[in-house]
């Protein structure tokens, strides 16, 4: 069997996205096909008195105008996409879930309130500004830790408060721990919204044909199947009426998962309403404004450690932003409690939770999903701990880690699968040193670190770690079908937005069914392909669609095994494959290829035996136990301009255990994107809303993601704890890369400006806030 | 947000108090105003071309003024909405007679502004309207000094104010030379800009009156 693997293979899919030959929502273009545009809130907070849309009805060009009103006993809140756990004791949990459009009240500023459908876009979007809507402004909710008070305008005015939930989790005993700690270190964090900034902005064409009662629907969604499920139900339909396919995707780093938005419901119903293919792309403004974002949590959080630096426990208080509906429960929170413990063994824990409802665009998981907030605040609490006990930040972490005999390792605490986390496998301590080597890191302390400042300058060093939750459930399935052409197609569920699932799930398949890997034919996110799944998302691709394709492929391989032999007339043991030929081991002239086995097994004359299937296929799924703990290490060098606080980082290191790897350079692509997410996070991207709510810097000049210039070149290494949770051993990295970079800048620029004594306590950052941190130190020394 | 500026005219109270009653001097001090019409005692409507940076647009704004005490103070509130976005805001105008002859115009308020204006013409907005602001009154104090000194002489003294062209010309002048260097206040410079705009529009309507 030719190893596959493991091995760094060029991506199958790369000819036709370099080529622009592949397909893209908007690249769909039917004949008749009609175009939408959304009339938006202009307010964050106000009653929506009255609609006129006769000048846009007049317009010519303009196919149909439709409100709130229009839609009738149709009009609906999307469905809660994800409840609360109900594992948790006494947990509030007040569902209040987004509109098709606004009918009496707007609740964030980019919330739709009409549609029009015209000939074109341009007379869409010329109709839009043709209705003149009424709204009365009320005071808008922004700020999160007033949004509880009393005296709090009501986001919900059903709600006797904002509060959307409150949970509380604990292990251990968190107040006997600090009573008989020798240091409690107690901080405020903060950390405010960024965007995911897909390259691509959502879209969606849908088709609705009359004659054959039958939808297609083209969406840029992680999860084309529940899509699929929950528009049959939505719009009357069996599943078997409506096909959702998720083509070609720029990237969906997590908003792209979320159900329903308005804009996916609506465009499919009113394709179905006016009989007519009707197509909507979102602009980079409406991105801004009605795409999920993320991170808006405030901490309250202290740590509690003994003289020697081994923490006794953690305790926070959390405000978790849900934006002004809460579809998808409190994933993203659940992900920060199961993360504010780290890579450690504390075995003391409290942590109270309040999602707060405030008039801003909805917080849904983007690529961390709750886990970089996690893992800022126990990487900072550690940190500062390290200083005032005169421990070195790495031996810190090392003394603290859960110990390799210690898994799987039983954290006590419900995450996001509903369940009590458990880390199921992981070796830290090495990925640790390695990280450590590859920078350098006692050199330069000891060394290159002193002698720059004594030149003058400021540059820092910074390591730190984190643990990433990954391959949850429930579970995904796959079909193996070898064709007569000797090819293999291989259909799965998830959808694919860059993670290179063409080739290294084929180099899953290719390995087991001996032919090379341009020689499997990958279908994803094409409900009439398949059908049974949920998505991609929680870096769960390659650990649960991966093993279903494992799976099914095992199957198929045992159905090419058997039929060989029957034809070539030797044992099954004695056979193997290799070059798309099942040959006998020591007769090479004695050989069958694929394409004949999948003909034979598909006869067209005399008589499939009972209890047999015809051809050389099979469908099976993947389920795991629980989710595969993954973990790494980042670290970096970098040097602080004092003149323009601009950041020039010169080394960057990732360390990274994610099980068996399919294919380095693919993993080693998803870290590098994932830290150049991270930078953003870290010291570029923060959406800013004004005190009434209002989104003040929504397009790509003011909103800065890094470029070229900013991202450095990532060295990576790599470590590999097999997970015992599923036959390939593989845990996810999709993250990875993004999770651990706030923390790692903050611990940098701390370093890199030591003479200076700050402490950095919020995320993101820019060049502008470091500077307004270091006046406000000056001003109280 | 709250808002504050002031601006010394050349002349004294009473002449300044005579020019912004003058809708054509007031109208070409601020290129762009397209109507304006009383709808009761004290409330009008009008509607104004704007222009920064990327946004452009009509705005149709509502104006409510109170308070007034000639010629020295008044009271405005403004809601005004246009396909760029929504401005409302009040605002408090007063004219104080300096000891050297001279005119204070001080004003003081509180603005809100939403859409594209807020989110995507944010980061011109500050230079953007230091510079309208700068240049309208310049052109105010301009026409104030040519008729003060028309009542020394006896004779009109000509004034020739800026065609909108010239007018746009100079703002972008102002902006591409970095004259007005952006602080972080930037709503500051929005928030005067619009209260400018009403003072305008109220007293181009007075005058006519």
């Amino acid at each position: 069997m030719t190893k596959l693997i493991g091995q760094r293979i060029k991506r199958n899919e790369d000819p036709r996205l370099l080529t622009g030959q592949a397909l893209f929502v908007d690249d769909v273009n039917i004949p008749g096909m009609l175009h939408a545009a959304f009339l938006r809130s202009d307010y964050a907070h106000a009653y929506l008195r009255s609609i006129e849309v006769s000048a846009a009805l007049n317009r010519p060009g303009v196919v149909a105008v439709i409100t709130a009103q229009d839609m009738g006993d149709e009009w609906q809140p999307g469905p809660p996409l994800v409840s609360p756990p109900p594992t948790v004791k006494g947990v509030i949990f007040n569902s209040r879930t987004q509109v098709p459009l606004a009918r009496d009240k707007v609740r964030h500023v980019g919330e739709p309130i009409a549609l029009v459908i015209a000939e074109n876009r341009y007379i869409a979007e010329d109709a839009v500004e043709d209705i003149d809507v009424d709204l009365d402004p009320i005071e808008a909710v922004v700020d999160l830790e007033t949004a509880l008070d009393r005296s709090a305008p009501l986001v919900h005015a059903d709600l006797d408060s904002n509060l959307a939930a409150h949970l509380v989790q604990h292990r251990g005993d968190y107040a006997a721990a600090r009573s008989e700690a020798d240091l409690v270190i107690k901080r405020k964090i903060v950390i405010d919204r960024g965007a995911a900034a897909a390259m691509e902005n959502r879209g969606i064409v849908a088709d609705w044909d009359a004659k054959s009662e039958h939808l297609t629907v083209w969406d840029t969604t992680q999860a084309p199947i529940p899509i699929r499920n929950g528009l049959a139900q939505r719009l009357g339909l069996s599943v078997g009426q409506v096909r959702v396919i998720a083509p070609f995707m720029g990237g969906g780093f997590g908003p792209k998962m979320m159900m329903f938005y308005p804009e996916e419901l609506l465009i499919p119903w009113v394709s179905m309403k006016l009989g007519r293919p009707v197509k909507w792309i979102e602009d980079r403004r409406e991105n801004f404004y009605a795409t999920t974002q993320e991170r808006v949590q405030v901490h309250e959080a202290e740590m509690a450690l003994n003289k020697h630096g081994r923490v006794l426990g953690v305790s926070h208080n959390f405000l978790h932003d849900s934006g002004a509906y809460d579809p998808y429960g409190l994933t993203i929170p659940l992900n920060t409690q199961s993360h504010v413990l780290g890579a450690y063994d504390i075995p003391n824990y409290y942590s109270d939770l309040k999602v707060v409802f405030t008039n801003k665009t909805l917080t849904t998981p983007i690529r961390g999903a709750g886990r970089p907030q996690g893992i800022f605040v126990v990487e900072r609490l550690l940190d500062i701990a390290a200083k005032e006990l005169g421990i070195d930040p790495v031996e810190i972490r090392m003394r603290n880690f859960i110990p390799p005999e210690a898994f799987p390792y039983e954290r006590e605490i419900i995450d996001q699968a509903f369940a009590p986390l458990i880390l199921d496998s992981g070796n830290y301590k090495p990925v640790l040193e390695k990280a450590a080597a590859m920078i350098g890191y006692e050199r330069f302390v000891r060394d290159e670190g002193p002698r720059l400042r004594a030149e003058g300058r400021h540059v820092g060093i910074g390591i730190v770690t984190f643990i990433e939750t990954t391959g949850v459930g429930p579970y995904e399935g796959a079909r193996v079908t070898v064709e007569a052409s000797g090819k293999i197609r291989v259909a799965t569920g998830v959808g694919t937005q860059g993670q290179g699932h063409f080739t290294s799930f084929a180099q899953i398949v290719a390995e087991q069914l001996g032919v090379g890997i341009e020689d499997v034919h990958l279908v994803t996110g094409d409900t009439s392909d398949f059908h049974w799944g949920t998505g991609t998302f929680a870096s769960r691709g390659a650990v649960v669609a991966g093993n279903a394709i494992y799976a099914s492929t095992q199957v198929v391989r045992e159905k090419i095994l058997k039929l060989a032999s029957k034809v070539l007339e030797a044992p099954e043991e004695e056979l193997e494959i290799e070059a798309g030929q099942v040959r006998v081991a020591d007769i090479p002239s004695l050989s069958i290829s694929l394409g004949e086995l999948a003909l034979l097994a598909n006869p067209l004359r005399g008589a499939v035996q009972p209890g047999t299937e015809p051809g050389l296929e099979a469908t099976a799924y993947f389920g795991p136990q629980y989710g595969a703990a993954a973990f790494g290490v980042h670290a970096m060098i970098l040097e602080v301009d004092p003149e323009t606080m601009m950041v020039e980082i010169k080394r960057y290191v990732v360390v990274e255990d994610c099980g068996t790897i399919l294919n380095p350079m693919i993993l080693e692509g998803q870290i590098h994107g994932g830290v150049a997410m991270g930078i953003g996070n870290a010291y570029f991207e923060k959406l800013i809303y004004d005190e009434n709510g209002q989104l003040l810097n929504a397009s790509l000049a003011d909103y800065l993601i890094p470029s070229a210039g900013e991202v450095p070149r990532i060295e990576v290494g790599h470590e590999e704890t097999r997970s015992p949770l599923n036959p390939l051993g593989t845990k996810g990295a999709g993250e990875a890369g993004t999770i651990p970079v706030p923390a790692l800048f903050a611990q940098a620029l701390e370093n890199a400006l030591a003479d200076l004594d700050i402490e950095i306590l919020e995320m993101p950052l820019s060049p502008n806030r470091l500077f307004e941190i270091l006046q406000k130190k000056e001003k109280e020394k | 947000m709250k808002l504050e500026g002031e601006y010394t005219f050349d002349g004294p109270q009473a002449e300044v108090w005579k020019l912004i009653r003058d809708p054509e001097v007031l109208s070409t001090a601020l290129p762009g105003t397209q109507s304006l019409e009383q709808v009761s005692e004290n409330e009008y409507q009008g509607d104004m071309n704007l222009r920064i940076g990327p946004v452009a647009g009509v705005f149709s704004g509502k104006i409510i003024v109170s308070d007034e005490v000639p010629p020295e103070s008044c009271r405005l509130t403004v809601e005004g909405k246009g396909k760029p976005g929504f401005v409302n805001g009040t605002g408090d105008v007063q004219l104080i007679a300096q000891d050297d002859g001279k005119t204070l115009m001080k004003y003081a308020g509180e603005v809100q502004i939403g859409g594209r204006l807020a989110s995507v013409g944010q980061r011109l907005i500050d230079t953007a309207s230091k510079s309208i602001i700068s240049q309208g009154l310049d052109t105010l104090n301009r026409a104030l000094q040519a008729r003060v000194a028309a009542q020394v002489t006896g004779k009109e003294v000509e004034y020739t104010p800026p065609s909108e062209s010239e007018f746009a010309a100079s703002v972008a002048k102002d902006m591409a030379t970095g004259a007005f260097s952006a602080s972080r206040m930037v709503w500051i410079g929005i928030a005067i800009l619009i209260i400018v705009l009403i003072v305008v529009l109220v007293f181009i309507s007075r005058g006519g009156n």
